[in-house]
């Protein structure tokens, strides 16, 4: 028999990159309202059947609004988010959707976080969204 | 490779553990485990997560490092973010389940290198499981020279494996695999492959019997009245022979029956046995805490009681034969289930020992029973609950409600459990509260209509509360310690259901808003007929959060030990840091507010001779540690904090422990958003390092 070599033990922590700080959060209006909606259209077909058509998740898929969502993406970049959700999702058939459709979902998630739309698409290149940061908390001048 | 008794597949099989060889031969004719081992899902069938040991405690649990870690990744063809498992320790051998594959590895306790793995590729019947990913975990036997591992796979086949090859046993059922789909007492529809019928807790390990409870999707918007039954079965360790079937809906001429109206019995399905089974050997006895019928919310086509809907019941062990029950939720209608283990205890009230157990709930009450005859400790009285207004539906009017102990988090909504942080902040979530029903506990859903109220808010129903992890026990000072979510607020309404939705009369839903199925992951979501065309925007929905801020005042999470001698709360503590989102509200800032604990629902304790350890269910940054989140001890007696060790990602599974070769070690499941699953293994330092 063949041994198993899963050497796991020199796994080191994700390093967080610090976001230069030029770059645009989630508050800046990072997608357009067109986007959103095809977003939706998307989300209604391939993921609410687990994440639940208000995005609150049930007892096998996560939340993608609250406290638990906003703080397990609070602090990386858009890029992350949506890395896991093109290379994951939906959990049936990872990899179903192209890039476009991903980021338009990703767009229909942040509308629905309440976060703001703007006049730009989100892009659908990852290293482009990796300039984005996500952050929580409302920056406070911007009220 | 379809599924079946040489589906297997197996990366290697290594077996060279020197420590084995020293193990002393076990003459009796069950497995002893020691106080060092970690034998069983929740420590023992008493269902405590308790070991006494004391190598890591107060003085140094800071000190503890990360002794060896396993990703799971590579246990199925994706890597898994939800990785709930609680491994098991016999022999200086640690067993998980691990991955998307639900594959079993054994690794060196103490070095955390791979022995063997196990997996089983069940092609479209595992695709089309309701309870996917990798579990909870599983179950060891051993008579003193063999030694057993059984799980459960997504396609619900029960598995034995040589524990120290990790290969089928081929003596055990079909080749070492049983197919639970069948001599069930029912025909499973529509077919094998695809019928719904799952389990993802552990099964657990009697005497000589293998008990296996069952699981169904999510039952808040199910396309039919009717779906397969969660019957609980019991089979022998050695053959897989079913010994016993325990009817949790039953059939006719079985008592309970006529708690079913309309002969709504034949029909209704659910109402398993999907968290875990705790057992008493020496008594003989198995205790079932048994889930909702169909439909979570809405009962208008199951009028009665629905007997053992949300009951806890004790069967023998050796026959599956209903010794007493105890229904905690009349007709349920909150998917309040019942979530986690029974706990049992050997107390002491008023100066009389009594053999209990104590159920930790969604709704906040631990329920205390003597567990030979099934009567209440303290009295739990039947009280007048709200009677509803759901067209069709039938309400008990009145539920149970234990006078003691106290519950121990919320379980209803009132004005007075909104955000109060400041006037502004209140009077908002008093306006997003306006457009919802309130009440106290046992408050039922209302039809949602969109000049409202668009649902009951609810506290300790879906999420709870206490959910799967559930509580663990102190049997020395008599003392159970349990999480539970303080701030996981659950809007339900109900709308009635489209007929190409589903033949219920109502399901939940949000008037204005398309009603829809929600399912489990893996599910082919292509085969629905077209939904109705009204719709609104889901940025529309109402947000349980007011300016990014939860709805629900703090504390969010909370552990709380309950004396069970007397009954009473003895202290309470948040669990968790406060989130950004609340230590970083720009009005907050000059404000130090207390620790709040977090807003999540799936955090297990675990007891050692001095402390309670609980990892944290949130990502946070704080000026002690990068993002991440810590796994935190407590003074048992007290429940002042004294140390906490970083993890990289949200605890997902509940903590155990164990000792190997003088040294004691904790193991944790991580995962969540961009981490994958992982266990990882702490232990101190070697002196000098």
């Amino acid at each position: 028999m063949a041994a198993v070599a899963i050497d796991a033990s020199h796994r080191t922590l994700r390093a967080q990159e610090p976001a230069p700080a030029e770059t645009r959060s989630v508050w800046d209006g990072v997608f357009t309202e067109e986007q959103a909606k095809r977003g939706e259209a998307l989300y209604q077909k391939e993921c609410k059947s687990c994440h639940g058509e208000t995005l609150a998740g049930g007892e096998s898929a996560p939340p993608l609004t609250g406290g638990a969502f906003l703080s397990n993406w609070n602090g990386l970049t858009l890029g992350d988010l949506f890395e896991r959700i093109r290379k994951t999702m939906p959990q049936n058939s990872p990899g179903k959707l192209n890039r476009q459709q991903n980021a338009d979902i990703l767009a229909y998630t942040l509308n629905a976080n309440k976060f703001p739309a703007g006049k730009t698409e989100l892009s659908r290149r990852a290293e482009f969204l990796k300039e984005i940061r996500f952050e929580a908390m409302k920056p406070a001048p911007k009220k | 490779m379809l599924r079946g008794k040489t589906s297997s597949w197996r990366l290697g099989i290594l077996w060279v553990s020197a420590g084995l060889a020293l193990l002393p031969a076990q003459t009796s004719a069950q497995y002893r485990a020691k106080d060092t081992e970690w034998p069983s899902y929740a420590a023992d069938l008493a269902g405590t997560r308790y070991r006494p040991l004391e190598q890591i405690n107060a003085s140094n649990f800071n000190d503890l490092e990360i002794a060896w870690r396993i990703k799971t990744d590579n246990f199925g063809n994706r890597p898994e973010y939800k990785l709930e498992g609680t491994p098991l320790m016999i022999n200086d051998v640690l067993y998980a389940t691990a991955g998307s594959r639900r594959a079993v590895i054994a690794l060196d306790a103490a070095t955390g290198e791979l022995l063997w793995t196990h997996g089983e590729h069940e092609g479209a019947r595992g695709g089309a499981a309701p309870r996917q990913l990798s579990g909870r975990g599983l179950a060891y036997w051993s008579d003193g020279k063999e030694e057993r591992i059984f799980y459960v796979t997504p396609g619900y086949r029960l598995i034995c494996l040589n524990a120290k090859t990790g290969m089928l046993v081929a003596t055990f059922g079909n080749g070492g695999a049983l197919d639970l789909k069948l001599d069930d007492d029912q025909t499973i529809f529509p077919d094998l492959t695809t019928g719904e019928i799952g389990i993802q807790s552990a099964p657990v390990v009697a005497k000589d019997t293998v008990i296996v409870g069952a699981a169904f999707r999510e039952g808040m918007t199910p396309k039919s009245i009717k779906n397969n039954k969660g019957y609980v079965r019991g089979f022998d360790v050695r053959t897989g022979r079913r010994l016993w079937i325990f009817h949790t809906i039953p059939k006719k001429g079985e008592f309970g029956y006529d708690t079913w109206l309309n002969d709504s019995a034949e029909y209704t399905g659910n109402t398993g046995v999907w968290t875990q089974i705790t057992v008493d050997e020496q008594l003989g006895l198995v205790y079932l805490p048994v889930e909702s019928p169909t439909s979570d919310y809405y009962g208008g086509q199951r009028p009665g009681n629905n007997l053992f809907g949300e009951s806890l019941v004790c069967v023998d062990l050796k026959t599956g034969k209903r010794k007493w029950h105890f229904q905690l939720v009349h007709h349920p209608l909150w998917d309040m289930d019942i979530s986690s283990a029974p706990i049992l205890a050997d107390i002491v009230v008023d100066g009389k020992p009594i053999k209990a157990v104590a159920q930790p709930s969604k709704q906040g009450f631990l329920y205390v029973f003597d567990r030979i005859t099934g009567k209440p400790v303290w009295p739990i009285e039947e009280q007048k609950v709200e009677v509803g207004s759901v067209p069709g539906e039938w309400y008990a009017p009145t539920q149970p409600i234990p006078t003691k102990p106290p519950a121990y988090s919320r379980n209803g909504v009132s004005i007075d459990d909104l955000i109060d942080f400041n006037a502004e902040l209140h009077e908002q979530a008093k306006t997003i509260a306006s457009k919802y029903h309130l009440g106290p506990v046992f408050t039922p859903p209302v039809e949602s209509k969109a000049d409202g109220p668009l649902g009951t808010l609810t506290l300790g129903t879906a999420s709870g509360g206490t959910n799967w992890p559930g509580g663990s026990y102190d049997p020395e000072k008599h003392v159970v310690y349990v999480y539970a979510c303080n701030a996981c607020v659950e809007p339900i309404g109900l709308v009635p259901a489209p007929k190409d939705v589903s033949d219920l009369n109502y399901i939940a839903g949000v008037a204005g808003h398309e009603v829809s199925i929600l399912r489990g992951p893996g599910e082919n979501a292509g085969a629905d007929s077209p939904m109705p065309p009204k719709k609104a925007a889901a940025s529309s929905y109402v947000r349980m959060n007011v300016d990014g801020l939860p709805l629900i005042k703090p504390p969010y999470g909370t552990i709380t030990a309950i004396g069970l001698d007397e009954g009473k709360i003895l202290w309470q503590i948040a669990h968790g840091e406060t989130p950004e989102v609340v230590r970083n509200y720009p009005a907050f800032k000059e404000r130090n507010i207390p620790r709040t604990g977090q807003q999540t629902y799936n955090i297990g304790t675990l007891v050692t001779k001095t402390l309670v350890i609980a990892g944290e269910g949130q990502v946070t940054t704080t000026a002690d540690h990068p993002r991440g989140a810590m796994l935190r001890a407590y003074d048992k007696a007290t429940g002042k904090e004294v140390g906490a060790v970083y993890m990289p990602a949200p605890q997902s599974g509940s903590p155990m422990t164990y000792m190997v070769k003088g040294k004691q070690y904790i193991v944790v499941a991580v995962s969540g958003g961009p981490y994958s699953g992982e266990y990882i293994a702490y232990s101190l330092p070697a002196p000098g390092e």
